[in-house]
């Protein structure tokens, strides 16, 4: 989710994290493995000691920690404890506009959000950069293309918008921390937050 | 006379009957699917006219109809079917709850959570009301 060329997210698989403080460490999986089963199953999962995520919050951490990371910062921290998935979604260049290559993608997020076992729970969208171009443009540019995945799953999907949220990591949380700038840091975690209110 | 009159009812009827099973019977798509078509039959056409544009608020469509003219004929027929195969999905899953309540008071009263209230219904094998089976299996919840 960076202004680079192509703007591919190579393929994260998927992952749920379990335990408290068990570190991101996505499985890679194909693209064409992804199916509706594996999402359901995924976000299924909730645990009942889930902590509770002020997406406001999220949003004031990364505006005021941009270039230093947001992993550690108390509030994104807890996300590693939610149920989730990572998913590639490619945009155009330093563009919102998804690619028609991973409408899929988000047709299958839809699926799974319309299935019965899901109706009761809110979801957060988290876009996320390689470290190429400027972090504060990235952190921008990924919180409007989360905007924009919140967007089509909410209006062309008709997914309740008070179930979804979306926030923008930029490159503060990459997943291969050993290199920023690799293509693979360009990816969209969709997190199960808990029981609609 | 009389006898033809009926005759003629009986087959509106019978007409009315079929088109209806029919509509019923007919298969709906997964928003996965619906959207794959779309991006096969119109990705090339999207990324030529409507590459700034999304996919939320029906602004690609709105796009391609905008660029109807110089649109392939094969992804204007194809837009329109994909939107109505989305929205015969949203349909079916509005209706399932309302179609199966008989059924879900007859068979799954004590039953909590709309997730688990579908699989009791799924597993009940008493439920053999063909509307409510059917709502299940248009709604994709199967």
């Amino acid at each position: 989710m960076a202004k680079d060329r192509g703007n591919k997210m190579i393929v994260q698989g998927l992952h749920i994290s379990v335990a408290l403080g068990l570190l991101l460490a996505p499985c890679v999986a194909s693209a064409q493995q992804l199916d509706n089963s594996q999402i359901m199953g995924t976000l299924a999962q909730v645990r009942s000691a889930a902590p509770a995520v002020d997406v406001a919050l999220l949003v004031e951490e990364a505006n005021a920690n941009v270039g230093k990371g947001v992993a550690a910062l108390p509030n994104w921290n807890k996300l590693s404890q939610l149920s989730q998935l990572i998913v590639e979604i490619d945009f155009e260049n330093n563009s919102t506009a998804i690619e028609p290559e991973s409408y899929r993608t988000v047709g299958l997020i839809a699926d799974a959000l319309h299935h019965p076992d899901l109706f009761r729970y809110k979801f957060l969208i988290v876009g996320h950069s390689s470290s190429t171009g400027n972090a504060k443009h990235n952190l921008e540019l990924s919180q409007k293309r989360a905007d924009a995945i919140n967007e089509a799953l909410s209006t062309t999907f008709a997914v309740s918008p008070d179930r979804l949220f979306s926030v923008g990591a930029g490159e503060e949380w990459p997943i291969n921390p050993g290199h920023p700038e690799s293509a693979d840091n360009r990816r969209v975690q969709l997190i199960n937050l808990g029981l609609l209110k | 006379m009389m006898r033809k009159k009926v005759g003629i009812f009986t087959g509106a009827a019978l007409a009315a009957f079929l088109s209806i099973t029919t509509v019923g019977r007919a298969d709906t798509i997964s928003y996965a699917d619906a959207v794959t078509t779309l991006a096969k039959e119109c990705g090339s056409d999207i990324k030529k006219f409507c590459s700034r544009e999304n996919l939320g608020n029906g602004r690609i469509q709105a796009c391609l109809e905008k660029n109807a003219s110089k649109v392939s004929p094969t992804c204007t027929s194809t837009l329109g079917s994909v939107m109505t195969s989305i929205a015969q999905r949203q349909e079916a899953q509005a209706s399932v709850f309302k179609v199966c309540q008989h059924d879900i008071s007859q068979y799954c009263n004590s039953v909590k959570g709309d997730g688990n209230i579908l699989s009791c219904l799924i597993e009940t094998k008493r439920v053999d009301n063909r509307e409510c089976n059917q709502a299940i299996s248009d709604a994709g919840w199967r």
